[in-house]
């Protein structure tokens, strides 16, 4: 099985965005909206004052994502994409706001949830298209455990690196090439209120259902075998004789 | 003698929603995935090898429409003959004589008459009327769920995507809090229901009255005598009988 990553030197990009616009092109975004993006942060270091750094969706390991959305429309195939399925997605946003790097989005004319998926649901098979027409290159994409790719032999010969928002926990996949910058994203919460009070909330149901169900099942079984009706008929029966008794034993002192 | 409880269209809407209820309710649990999932993922996986992943959310949005249609239909249609006689019917709470009623019940039920004069209970129910106490809660919780549930169903199956008429992400994610809200409510309550109605001692002519509209008039002044003597002081029982309902059939 194919393990698709996506590895980006952000020290060679020049900030000519052509790899969020061959995104838009390709995948139908519309304008105002991006599956990528190029940060630009204020550095010294540089000779034109900024550093770059092209981003898109981390495909995560253990998303946050996949756990916020409460219909499955959108999960992590084997291959390591995550993917979104447009005809179970109900548009609610949870996903959205769970992603700490803000890689989503909701697509105004479909009212679903959309983000990179490395161009598999436009072009499958293809190279994505921000990688296609870098001209610097800076972005790899391939299956990280066949040896022969281009992906594999980078990542053996350099130090990759992650970013992660503070506090999120986040486990990207996507990494760049010995330094980046920033070497942080700022704090992101990977909560997606209020859909996160589903799950204890399901927990209640399991539990109480499940009590209910077992009570429910020992009454069942009770009644089958001492039934309270039988019982009832006995209390009478033991009533009416207790009153024959003391009737008759009235009638012997009369 | 016979004496009857239920009319046609609320024997059938009965049936209609119960038949709905639990495909919806099985079919929503399936929707849910990871740890929003309260069955287990089995549960998922059976649904979903049924229907398909798509198929699923079309079959619960399908079935969802029909109930929501064929209930405000019998709504408009039923308002002033039957859905309002049942509002009152079920609201009319007496909350201590109903707690004596599901306390007494309960312990009849788990423990036995025998037990309960041995802890010094008084196994006798305080009398009930059209509904008996646990009915009532039970009618209260399905009315106040199924609207929610109603209203958040349609605001996700048609207020959402891509109609200019959707609704906000934050409304939608409420929509699905409240909606699974509700299910999971009745999940806890509809098997004690369906006990109540289908498998508890005694109840069997109540469950026959489900499918026929008649209930024996020995079990009316049993289980429900405050009704039997309404029915009794308003001169209604000398009214529609079974026998009466079957002769105008076969002269019909």
């Amino acid at each position: 099985m194919a393990r698709y990553i996506m590895l980006i030197n952000s020290e060679h990009c020049m900030d000519c965005k052509a790899c969020v616009v061959a995104c838009q092109q390709r995948n139908g975004v519309p304008y105002g909206f991006h599956r990528n993006w190029v940060h630009e942060t204020k550095s010294q270091a540089s000779a034109c004052g900024f550093k770059f750094q092209p981003g898109a969706c981390m495909h995560c390991e253990d998303p946050s994502c996949v756990a916020a959305c409460p219909t499955g429309a959108t999960w992590k195939a084997r291959d390591g994409v995550v993917h979104i399925d447009r005809s179970r997605c109900i548009g609610c946003g949870s996903c959205i706001e769970a992603c700490p790097y803000h890689a989503r989005f909701r697509h105004p004319l479909t009212g679903t949830a959309d983000k990179c998926d490395y161009c598999m649901g436009s072009t499958p098979g293809e190279t994505p298209a921000c990688v296609a027409v870098c001209p610097m290159h800076c972005r790899t994409f391939g299956d990280l455990d066949d040896p022969s790719s281009a992906v594999a032999k980078i990542a053996a010969t350099h130090k990759l690196v992650h970013i992660v928002p503070k506090g999120s926990g986040a486990r990207p996949t996507l990494a760049y090439l010995e330094t980046t910058t920033p070497a942080s994203l700022p704090a992101a919460s990977t909560v997606s209120h209020p859909v996160e009070a589903i799950r204890p909330f399901s927990k209640v149901v399991t539990w109480v259902g499940g009590a209910v169900l077992a009570a429910l099942a020992g009454t069942f079984v009770r009644q089958l075998v001492k039934p309270s009706e039988r019982e009832d008929e006995e209390i009478a029966a033991q009533a009416k004789k207790t009153e024959a008794a003391s009737a008759r034993q009235e009638e012997d002192k009369a | 003698m016979m004496i009857r409880r239920h009319s046609r269209s609320a024997i059938f809407m009965h049936w209609f929603n119960a038949v709905c209820w639990l495909f919806l309710l099985f079919s929503g649990f399936a929707l849910l995935v990871g740890d929003m999932q309260p069955i287990g993922q089995w549960w998922r996986n059976l649904w979903v090898a049924l229907f398909g992943e798509r198929g699923l959310l079309v079959a619960h949005l399908l079935v969802g429409s029909v109930w929501v249609a064929v209930y405000a239909i019998y709504i408009l249609t039923s308002c002033r003959r039957e859905v309002l006689p049942f509002l009152r019917e079920i609201l009319h709470f007496k909350p201590a004589s109903d707690l004596v009623w599901c306390f007494r019940k309960g312990l009849w039920l788990v423990l036995g008459p025998k037990v309960m004069l041995k802890m010094g209970v008084d196994p006798k129910l305080p009398p009930q009327g059209f509904y008996n106490a646990g009915q009532r809660m039970v009618a209260v919780l399905a009315v106040a769920a199924s609207i929610g549930l109603a209203i958040t169903g349609v605001a996700m199956g048609y207020f959402s995507g891509n109609v200019s008429w959707a609704l906000g992400e934050n409304a939608l994610l409420w929509c699905i809090v409240v909606h699974f809200a509700c299910a999971g409510v009745m999940a806890i309550f509809l098997p004690v229901h369906i006990y109540m109605a289908a498998l508890a001692p005694g109840e069997g002519p109540a469950l026959r009255s489900m499918f026929t509209g008649f209930v024996p008039q020995s079990h009316a002044q049993h289980h429900n005598p405050l009704w039997f003597a309404s029915l009794k002081a308003a001169g209604a029982l000398g009214g529609e009988t079974q026998e009466q309902h079957s002769n105008v059939a076969q002269k019909g």
